[in-house]
């Protein structure tokens, strides 16, 4: 599913330069579901970042279902992940002008998915927000946002899902809730699933645990 | 990005300091910004500031020059004995010198060649002139000789030592006169001049009892204040209660020899506030993007003790001292760049400017600019203050307190009474700041028309329209609140004034086009026997006479069979209008008969003359120019009672006419349907339209010899005199709309900047979901294309439209399309615009999707 094998990447220049990931190498399975813990600067984000193709490694290799993603161009890429990867941010991150369904609808349309609408309010209905399809990110709460966002990004059946602190945002209540659709909805679809995360009571309910400290796995 | 002010001391004054100078280093690119925007737009009105300054101030030193004297009383007529008596009563009480000067047309001859003409006699005395200079061509003026102009001397090749005869006079001439340092940008007289003695014009016989011309008495009083002579001014008025008396100061010939050149001046400064109210826009802007990426900052030094009046002094105190600093430069750059230009301005107005400039008047109107670049940030301040500091650290989102309408009173205010500073005139100030008002209100209200219509069409529809792109721009045009009604109005006002500044300057170089339409030469004293054999002479010299028209000299006498009485005047107070009003208000006049309107009259109330001549049952109608009809209190339906040579002629006021005065054809205040007037003892007058100076010379020369009595007067010369100032106020004018073009680029690329940077994390995200760069710029090209374009549309109409308006009530111009004045600022402006939004867009289009993440 996806191999990435002597990653490396710093930031900064000259002797302000920071290596963040030291040669990171690292397997996951499809349908696995995986947590990436870690202190603050441990380098996970960094690493999400780059398994998710937001990013370019320095060097090393990131193979997704076997195409080498570290070598895509910046198009090839975009289309790749357009179509395989999903992403759930810790602030949401909606388009402020568009409405929940509108939202959902964004990456089917994007790709051009056939029955497009339907699915996004199915999706939108399994995250119990139906009613709210027509709001705009301003006008719901931020669990509300959050499940709006977990829907987007399984719209498109991604072969992966990556989930940068997703309940992060949240109180307790509500990031406990955002969190059981989130895990249900990857059981259901058998999506594999890469979370960030600083809580390790959820980081268990994944089925593999990465711990990264100073930009090496442990 | 983020700037540590947790470190160091907690003293509010000292961290006062560090946030005003580190905040001053750690944007220079903003700051700069800012100064460039403020000083674009600034610039324009301080540089017309020096050049009014300089212009009003040889002005006031050529006054004492133009009028001859420091008080003038004048009249139609000469003054009665017992007018006589109170006035040298009041005068007598002061110091003085004084002199007569009559005025009057008569033919005269010229005894070598036997040629008749007519010409205006200056008759003078001892003394005269107390103020300027006569220039000879050789030797020095006295005023007990006899002396000719210069245009007379060209023209009927009189020459020194010629003998002439004037009324029963024969005089000899001693000299000709080369400049005459009254007659300032006057224009013409009716006729050549000549100087003669006051005690020789009253031998020749001209002077008859109830004669007409000017009479008029100068006093040159030793060292007194203005306001004493003020004083005098009023006290003459007060015993000399006839409103045909004038009394003129120094001050009153100087407003009217520099009306042309104030009119312009008033203009050009208005033009000058559009850059400045687009500049301001500007700075709105600027500060609005500013304090929104500062705003985390800004939060972090109120929770470390700085409280929200010190973030905001600090904030004046950043603005002050950039608006100090373009003060600086202003003045660093323009004064040379004045003086470097003083020798071509004076040129190019006529008027000798010194190249020193009075940095007071450099720095005149640097306060009020001051003022109302601050009151523009009073709404951004306003939301500021009202911002929950503490919460924001707390919010997943930072947003600055809401402005309101209210929060933008100052700077309304502000800007409509700099608008009527500006123009010197409440009218037209008030004109100008109503009709920015109406492009506010219409902008609004196309905006929200427009974003309802949007909703309504993309109701139930998918993203696709037809492509993703389109559709996500069509909904965040649709969605977006006060911040897109905002963005569409700054670029509609300065689409609006950048048109207006555009369409006004063609309008009026339109007007003062010097084209074959326009005359060269006005032909007077035709007698109706001489009309056939001098328009067939014409014909024959290649000089076709065009308009000719009769002239009749008359009286009115009564209105509704009521004595004509003038208005009683004002002592106290005489506004530059209240004496126009009275040299209006003259019952004698020339008028003329016919039942048609001529190409520069349009009748705006009543109906035209019915063809065919006025029936006998009926008293013939009467048409009246509308500012004399006005002054005279004369309204349609009114019975007119005129003198014509001692027999009365009765009429009707049947229409009021407008006239299109620059033109500067022989236009009349009052016209009669024909009928008997046609009876009437008259004269001809014709026009010879431009066109080749050597066949006008020919002509003229060819003419005077075979029909003497006919005069001339040449307006190539004026109109060409004043077609050439307005041309350099056009070029003046330019200058200033492409400043005003610069500062609305300016703009643009802060309003983009502005709203893409709102956008940042959207665009990011969308890059994150699959849209390639191409794709976000395209979706940024549709959303911010549409906006530009139809705010531009929108603006560059209105700006056609208050063109039209202004162009008709101010400057009297007539309505115009012009449609390379409409295109060529929209196709540059598309372009500019296009190539702004992908300037602007060009790091928002690049965002890493990465700096989504939790820890970035």
């Amino acid at each position: 599913m996806m191999k990435v094998i002597e990653l490396r990447k710093s930031y900064g220049q000259g002797e302000s330069r920071v290596e963040v990931l030291k040669g990171i190498n690292l397997e996951i399975s499809p349908g696995e579901t995986v947590a990436l813990i870690g202190k603050s600067g441990s380098g996970k984000s960094t690493l999400l970042s780059l398994l998710a193709g937001l990013d370019r490694p320095d060097s090393g290799e990131i193979l997704v279902q076997g195409q080498k993603i570290s070598s895509m161009s910046e198009r090839e890429l975009t289309n790749f992940r357009a179509h395989n990867m999903g992403i759930v941010f810790q602030q949401f991150h909606l388009v402020s002008t568009l409405t929940a369904l509108e939202n959902v609808l964004l990456p089917l349309e994007l790709l051009k998915r056939s029955h497009s609408l339907e699915t996004a309010k199915n999706l939108l209905e399994s995250v119990g927000l139906s009613h709210r399809a027509d709001h705009l990110p301003s006008e719901m709460s931020g669990g509300e946002c959050q499940r709006v966002a977990i829907a987007r990004a399984l719209a498109i059946k991604p072969a992966i899902l990556f989930a940068d602190e997703p309940s992060g945002n949240l109180d307790e209540e509500t990031g406990e809730r955002v969190m059981e659709l989130l895990f249900k909805m990857v059981v259901e679809t058998k999506t594999t699933l890469v979370l960030v995360t600083h809580d390790p009571d959820l980081a268990k309910r994944c089925s593999r645990i990465i711990h990264l400290e100073h930009g090496t796995l442990l | 990005m983020f700037t540590d002010y947790s470190s160091g001391t907690r003293d509010s004054s000292v961290k006062f300091k560090f946030f005003f100078v580190k905040e001053m280093k750690k944007f220079p690119f903003f700051f700069l910004l800012l100064f460039f925007t403020l000083l674009l737009g600034t610039m324009g009105l301080v540089g017309i500031s020096i050049i009014t300054g300089q212009v009003q101030e040889k002005l006031q030193n050529n006054a004492n020059e133009l009028l001859t004297s420091d008080i003038a009383i004048s009249a139609r007529r000469d003054l009665f004995p017992l007018e006589q008596e109170s006035l040298f009563k009041i005068l007598n009480e002061y110091p003085h010198r004084h002199y007569k000067i009559i005025d009057i047309y008569s033919m005269i001859s010229n005894l070598r060649t036997g040629t008749t003409r007519l010409a205006e006699i200056r008759a003078t005395e001892k003394g005269f002139p107390f103020y300027g200079k006569m220039t000879l061509k050789n030797g020095e003026f006295e005023s007990d000789q006899l002396y000719i102009s210069k245009d007379l001397a060209d023209l009927w090749q009189v020459q020194e030592n010629d003998e002439l005869q004037i009324g029963e006079l024969v005089l000899k001439v001693s000299g000709v006169v080369e400049e005459d340092s009254s007659m300032g940008l006057r224009g013409f007289s009716l006729a050549p001049r000549i100087y003669l003695p006051l005690s020789k014009l009253l031998t020749t016989g001209l002077l008859k009892p109830g004669a007409t011309g000017g009479f008029a008495y100068h006093f040159k009083l030793n060292d007194l204040t203005l306001e004493k002579v003020q004083r005098i001014k009023t006290s003459i008025y007060k015993v000399i209660k006839d409103s045909a008396v004038r009394i003129t100061l120094p001050e009153d010939s100087s407003e009217q020899t520099g009306r042309v050149i104030n009119t312009l001046t008033n203009f050009m400064a208005l033009s000058a506030l559009i850059g400045l109210i687009l500049s301001l826009v500007g700075v709105f802007y600027l500060y609005q993007s500013h304090l929104l990426a500062r705003l985390k900052d800004l939060c972090l030094l109120n929770l470390h003790g700085l409280t929200k009046r010190e973030i905001i002094v600090g904030i004046i105190a950043q603005f002050s001292f950039i608006f100090f600093l373009v003060v600086v430069v202003e003045l660093l750059f323009i004064i040379p760049l004045y003086k470097t230009l003083a020798p071509v301005l004076s040129t190019n107005l006529g008027i000798e400017l010194s190249p020193e400039v009075n940095v007071a008047s450099a720095l005149t109107e640097i306060p009020f600019l001051f003022g109302l670049s601050l009151f523009i940030l009073v709404p951004l301040l306003l939301g500021l203050m009202r911002t929950p500091m503490g919460l924001q650290l707390k919010a997943s989102k930072l947003s600055m307190g809401r402005f309101r309408f209210w929060d933008f009173m100052p700077f309304i205010v502000s800007l409509w009474l700099f608008s009527c500073y500006l123009g010197h005139s409440f009218r037209n100030g008030s004109l100008f700041f109503i009709s920015l008002l109406m492009v506010f209100l219409l902008s609004t209200l196309v905006v929200r028309g427009g974003q309802w219509i949007l909703r309504k069409f993309i109701k139930n529809k998918g993203l696709l329209l037809p492509t993703i792109e389109n559709g996500i721009a069509l909904r965040s045009l649709s969605r977006s609140g006060h911040k897109l009604t905002l963005s569409f109005l700054s670029l509609a006002m300065g689409a609006t004034l950048i048109s207006l500044i555009l369409q006004l300057d063609k309008m009026i170089l339109k007007e003062f086009a010097l084209d074959e339409n326009k005359p060269s030469l006005f032909i007077f004293d035709i007698q109706e026997e001489q009309m056939e054999p001098l328009v067939s002479h014409a014909r024959e010299q290649g000089a076709p006479l065009a308009y000719i028209t009769p002239m009749i000299r008359a009286r009115l006498e009564k209105v509704n069979d009521k004595k004509f009485v003038r208005k009683k005047r004002s002592y106290d107070f005489r506004s530059r209008e209240d004496d126009e009003e009275n040299r209006f208000r003259s019952n004698t006049l020339n008028l003329t008969y016919r039942d048609y309107l001529t190409g520069s009259e349009k009748i705006i109330s009543g109906k035209p003359f019915p063809q065919g001549g006025a029936p006998d049952d009926r008293l013939p109608y009467v048409s009246l120019e509308k500012r004399w009809a006005q002054r005279m209190d004369l309204e349609i339906g009114d019975k007119l009672t005129f003198d014509i040579q001692g027999v009365e002629f009765e009429g009707q006021v049947h229409n009021i006419r407008e006239v299109k005065w620059t033109t500067f054809y022989p236009n009349f205040f009052v016209t009669i349907e024909p009928s008997l007037i046609e009876a009437a003892p008259k004269t001809f007058l014709a026009v010879l339209p431009a066109g080749p100076k050597e066949t006008k010379l020919t002509f003229q020369r060819s003419t005077v010899e075979k029909f003497p009595n006919i005069s001339f007067i040449d307006v190539e010369e004026l109109i060409g005199k004043l077609s050439g100032l307005f041309v350099r106020a056009r070029q003046a004018i330019e200058v200033i709309s492409w400043l005003s073009l610069a500062v609305g680029l300016v703009i643009l690329y802060g309003l983009s900047h502005d709203q893409v940077y709102r956008r940042y994390y959207d665009l990011a995200l969308m890059k994150s979901l699959g849209f390639s760069s191409t794709r976000l710029r395209l979706n940024l090209l549709y959303e911010f294309g549409v906006l530009f374009l139809s705010a531009m549309t929108l603006g560059l109409f209105l700006g056609w439209m208050i063109a039209q308006i202004v162009g008709r009530e101010v400057f009297k111009l007539a309505l115009s399309v012009d449609w390379d004045r409409l295109l060529y600022p929209a196709g540059l402006l598309t372009i500019l615009c296009l190539v702004t939004i992908m300037a602007s867009s060009w790091r928002a289009v690049r965002a890493r999707p990465r700096e989504l993440l939790s820890d970035s």
